[in-house]
C-alpha cells in the first residue's frame, strides 16, 4: 500500500539535511520504529524527538554528566542512558508523565562508555556495559536470574593478549551482535573477542593486524557482516564466520586439549565490585552459571580478513562512528574532522566504492546513525544540533491531475484498434458491472501492519532475528518477557507554552 | 440547525455529537443518557474528532478554530487558530500527535496536536474541503472538496502523490481509507458512493440507491459484524450496502429528516445516526 509513497526510490542514501534537531546533544538514536530520536546531552539530559512534529517530547534527567549511550529497547518503550556519571538509567516512556519514570538506575564504580540492551529481550532487562575501566558487565535483571556477570578472559586466556608491557590489554569497545547470542569486544590491542551472551564463555578471537585499538563496531541487520573502527583511522569491514564453537549447554564437557582455553564466566570479584545500588548484584549468585570451572569450551582463533577497508585517502581523517543502512548495503562514516562535518558513503554491494561525501557544514561531527527503515541519517553536530538527513523527493506536478501521467520523454501514442469505436451502452454496463464483482478485501494489509492501527502501539513486531542455531540462547533471552509484549501508545502531553523545553 | 457529525470514542463507551448549536454533546453509547456538554465556540460546529486514546476531542468550527478538548476535565485544552475560513473537517492521526483540518479556505492545515501549532499547510483544493484523514499507520493523508477532485498526499511531506478523479466530476462529501487502507470510500453529489483503489486508481466499487445531491452526507464501513457500507440520505433513510456485492441490504427508516451523520460503533453492532432541522435527533440502530 506504501508503495504509493516513493516509487522512484532508486536512490537508497540520503543527500540533503531535512532539518535539524536544536538537541544540546552529543549522541542522538533513531529507535526501532523510526518515529523518535533519542539524544544525550553532553550536561546529562536526554531527550525524546518526535520526527513527525520536529518536537522534543520527553526530556529525561538523571545523570549529573555527560550521557555517552543511548540505546533504545525492541519496542521503543524503554530508553537506556550511560553517564560519566557511573550510572545507567533504564526509562520507562510509558508512564503518562514527563518526566518519565526511572524504571531501573544500575550504579557502576567507574565512568559508564558505553552500555546497550540485548536485542532479543523483549524487556529490556538484559543490558551489556563497558567501563571506563576497561571491563564489561553484563547485567541481567530479570527477576529469576539478578545477575552482574563479568565478560572476561581468565588467566589462561590473558597470557596470549597480554601486550608488550605485560599489562592485560583493557576491553574498549562492547556490543552484542543483532541475535543477541555473542557479546563482541574489542580490545585496545586490536583484537576482537567474541563471549557467548548466555554463558559468558570465550568462543572466538580474531587478531586484526595493525588495527591497533577498537574504537567502535556496527553490524549489519542479518548479523553476518561486522564493521571495526579502530585507531589506525581506517574502517574495515568483516565477514563473520557462519557459527561458533557452541558453548556447553548444560553444566559438563571436556576437551581433552588444554590449549582450548577454558574460559569460564565469573562474576566480578569483590573487588572489582561495583555498589549494588538499586540492582541485585549479589557476588555468588550467578544465575545461569555458577559452575564455571568445569566447562569447558572451543575457541575460534584466527586473524580475520578484512572483506573491504574504507579510509579517507586524502586527510586521512579519523572516524567517530560508522552505521549500515537497513540491508546493509551502504555504510556510513562519520569523519572525525575537526573543521567539517562529513559523513562519507561506500556501497557494500559494489565492492565497497565510494558514493559520495555529505557535506553538513562547518561543526564537527560527533556521531552518525542510519535510520532503521528508510534513507535517512541522524548526525550530530559539536554545537549540540542534531541534523536529520534524506532523499528530497522532486515534487511531482502530475500527481495534481487525476489520470494524466507523467513521462520523461515524448512517447508517440498507438491508438488501440477499436479504441474509439461505439460500444453498446448496456455491454458497457454490464462489464462495468462485472469487474465490480471482483471481491475487495478492506481489512487484510499485504504489510506487517495490522490493518486496525494497533501496529502504531509500539511494541508489536516479535518475529526477529535469524530463527537458525541453538535456539537456547533464543529462549534464554526470551525469558521473562511476558510483560511487555502488550503494546504501549506514547502518550500526547499537551505543552502549554513554548519555553517549556 | 442540524446535527452535523457523529462520533464513537475508539473504546465505545461514549457518542460525541457536535452541532450548528455551538455545543458537543457527549453521550452514553448503550443507555443514551447525555454525560457531558462541551460549550467554547462561537459558531456552529462542523466535525469533531477523537484521539486514538480517548482522552482528547477535536472540533472544528465556522468560527475558523479548532478546539481541543480534554475528556478527563471536560474543558478546554487549546484552540488551533490559522484556517482563515470555516473549518469544516478534520481528524487525528493514529498516533495523536498530528491533526489534520480542512476547510472553506481551500487548505488542508496539519496541526502538531502537544504544541497547538500549525506544521504545515497544503494548497490542496480549489473548493472548500469537505474531508480529510490519515489512513491507518499515518503516512497518507486524503482529502476531498467540493471541486470534484480526491486527493492522496504524503503526511511527512506535503507531497502530492495521487489524484482521483470521476469523469464528469461531481462535488465531493466524504472520503476516508478503508481499514487497510488499499481503498477509499468517497461519496459524491451524484447520489453515489464509490470505492477507489489507491494503487491502481480504478473505482472497484459503486453503490447507488440513496439520494445525495445537497449536502455532505458521512458515509461509513462496518466491519463488526460482515462487511457493510452505511450512508445516510436525503430522503431520511439509512442504506446499508454489502461491500462485495453492492446490493442494498437494509434500509433504516425512522428520521424525518435528512441523516447527515452515521456512526459505526467500534466493536458492536450499533449505528448511530442523526438528521436534520424538523428532526433534530440522534437514533442509535442495533442489531439483534
Amino acid at each position: 500500500m506504501n508503495d504509493l509513497l516513493n516509487p522512484f526510490a532508486v536512490v537508497t542514501y540520503p543527500t540533503a539535511v531535512q532539518f535539524s534537531l536544536y538537541a544540546g546533544a552529543s549522541i542522538a538514536r533513531f529507535d526501532p520504529s523510526g518515529r523518535y530520536v533519542a539524544a544525550g546531552r553532553p550536561d546529562g539530559a536526554a531527550t525524546v524527538w518526535d520526527l513527525d512534529t520536529r518536537a522534543s517530547i520527553r526530556w529525561l534527567e538523571g545523570h549529573v554528566k555527560g550521557i555517552t549511550s543511548v540505546d533504545w529497547s525492541r519496542n521503543s518503550r524503554f530508553l537506556l542512558t550511560a553517564s560519566k556519571d557511573w550510572n545507567v538509567i533504564i526509562w520507562d516512556l510509558a508512564a503518562l508523565a514527563d518526566p518519565p519514570d526511572r524504571r531501573t538506575t544500575i550504579r557502576f564504580d567507574a565512568p559508564v562508555l558505553s552500555a546497550s540492551f540485548h536485542p532479543r529481550n523483549r524487556q529490556a532487562r538484559i543490558v551489556l556495559v563497558l567501563l571506563g575501566t576497561g571491563e564489561v558487565y553484563i547485567i541481567d535483571l530479570r527477576r529469576h536470574a539478578r545477575a552482574r556477570s563479568r565478560v572476561e578472559l581468565v588467566e589462561d586466556d590473558n597470557a596470549e593478549v597480554e601486550d608488550a608491557t605485560g599489562r592485560q590489554s583493557a576491553m574498549t569497545v562492547a556490543q552484542f551482535d543483532p541475535s543477541g547470542k555473542y557479546v563482541f569486544v574489542g580490545t585496545s590491542a586490536g583484537t576482537v573477542l567474541v563471549f557467548h551472551t548466555r554463558t559468558k564463555i570465550l568462543v572466538g578471537r580474531h587478531r586484526v593486524p595493525g588495527a591497533g585499538a577498537m574504537k567502535s563496531f556496527d553490524f549489519t541487520r542479518n548479523g553476518r557482516s561486522l564493521v571495526t573502527n579502530s585507531v589506525d583511522r581506517t574502517i574495515r569491514q568483516f565477514m563473520l564466520p557462519a557459527s561458533y564453537p557452541s558453548p556447553p549447554s548444560s553444566t559438563f564437557s571436556q576437551t581433552p586439549n588444554p590449549q582450548r582455553s577454558p574460559s569460564p564466566s565469573r562474576n566480578a570479584s569483590p573487588q572489582q565490585t561495583d555498589g549494588h545500588d538499586q540492582t541485585p548484584a549479589v557476588n555468588g549468585v550467578n544465575g545461569m552459571h555458577e559452575d564455571g570451572d568445569v566447562t569447558m569450551s572451543q575457541v575460534l582463533e584466527n586473524e580475520l580478513e578484512p572483506t573491504q577497508r574504507f579510509n579517507d585517502p586524502i586527510s586521512r581523517t579519523a572516524w567517530h562512528t560508522m552505521s549500515y543502512s537497513p540491508d546493509g548495503q551502504l555504510l556510513a562514516g562519520g569523519a572525525a574532522d575537526p573543521a567539517a562535518h562529513k559523513i562519507f558513503i561506500w556501497d557494500i554491494s559494489h565492492d565497497g566504492q565510494f558514493v559520495t561525501a555529505l557535506d553538513g557544514g562547518r561543526e564537527p561531527l560527533l556521531d552518525v546513525h542510519w535510520h532503521p527503515m528508510k534513507s535517512a541519517i541522524a548526525s550530530t553536530a559539536k554545537d549540540g544540533n542534531v541534523l536529520i538527513w534524506h532523499y528530497p523527493t522532486p515534487e511531482r506536478w502530475g500527481a495534481f491531475a487525476g489520470g494524466f501521467e507523467e513521462v520523461d520523454e515524448n512517447v508517440v501514442y498507438e491508438e488501440r484498434e477499436d479504441e474509439f469505436d461505439l460500444e453498446d451502452e448496456s455491454a458497457l454496463a454490464l462489464r462495468k458491472k462485472e469487474l465490480e464483482d471482483d471481491h475487495v478485501d478492506i481489512i487484510n494489509g499485504d504489510d506487517n501492519l495490522p490493518a486496525d492501527g494497533s501496529g502504531l502501539l509500539n511494541g508489536s513486531p516479535c518475529a526477529m532475528g535469524p530463527g537458525e542455531g541453538p535456539e537456547e540462547d533464543y529462549d534464554w533471552a526470551d525469558v521473562d518477557n511476558e510483560e511487555d509484549c502488550t503494546p504501549w501508545r506514547m502518550k500526547v502531553l499537551m505543552v502549554d507554552d513554548d519555553d517549556a523545553y | 440547525m442540524s446535527i452535523s457529525t457523529l462520533k464513537f470514542s475508539p473504546n465505545g463507551s461514549m457518542l460525541a455529537s457536535a452541532a450548528a448549536d455551538k455545543l458537543i454533546k457527549l453521550w452514553d453509547a448503550y443507555t443514551g443518557e447525555i454525560i457531558q456538554t462541551l460549550s467554547g465556540h462561537a459558531e456552529g460546529i462542523n466535525d469533531i474528532a477523537w484521539s486514538a486514546d480517548g482522552e482528547y476531542l477535536a472540533s472544528a468550527s465556522d468560527d475558523k478554530s479548532i478546539i481541543l478538548w480534554s475528556m478527563d476535565l471536560f474543558e478546554r485544552v487549546n484552540t488551533l487558530e490559522g484556517h482563515t475560513n470555516f473549518v469544516f473537517c478534520l481528524n487525528y492521526n493514529p498516533r495523536s500527535n498530528l491533526l489534520v483540518s480542512g476547510g472553506y479556505d481551500e487548505t488542508v492545515r496539519i496541526w502538531d496536536v502537544a504544541r497547538g501549532k500549525s506544521l504545515r499547510v497544503l494548497p490542496a483544493h480549489s473548493d472548500p474541503v469537505t474531508a480529510v484523514s490519515f489512513n491507518h499507520d499515518g503516512t497518507l493523508i486524503v482529502s476531498c472538496a467540493m471541486d470534484g477532485l480526491i486527493r492522496i498526499w504524503d503526511a511527512e511531506t506535503g507531497q502530492c502523490l495521487k489524484t482521483l478523479v470521476d469523469d464528469d466530476n461531481p462535488i465531493c462529501s466524504h472520503v476516508k481509507f478503508a481499514p487497510n487502507s488499499r481503498f477509499v470510500l468517497a461519496g459524491t453529489q451524484d447520489s453515489t458512493l464509490r470505492l477507489w483503489n489507491c494503487q491502481s486508481s480504478r473505482c472497484v466499487k459503486t453503490y447507488t440507491g440513496h439520494s445525495n445531491r445537497t449536502y455532505c452526507l458521512t458515509a461509513c464501513f462496518s466491519v463488526t459484524k460482515g462487511h457493510y457500507i452505511i450512508s445516510g440520505s436525503e430522503d431520511a433513510k439509512i442504506f446499508i450496502w454489502d461491500l462485495q456485492t453492492r446490493d442494498v441490504i437494509q434500509v433504516l427508516e425512522g428520521h424525518r429528516d435528512v441523516v447527515l451523520a452515521v456512526a459505526t460503533h467500534p466493536n458492536q453492532n450499533i449505528i448511530a445516526s442523526s438528521s436534520m432541522e424538523k428532526d433534530l435527533t440522534i437514533r442509535l440502530w442495533v442489531d439483534e
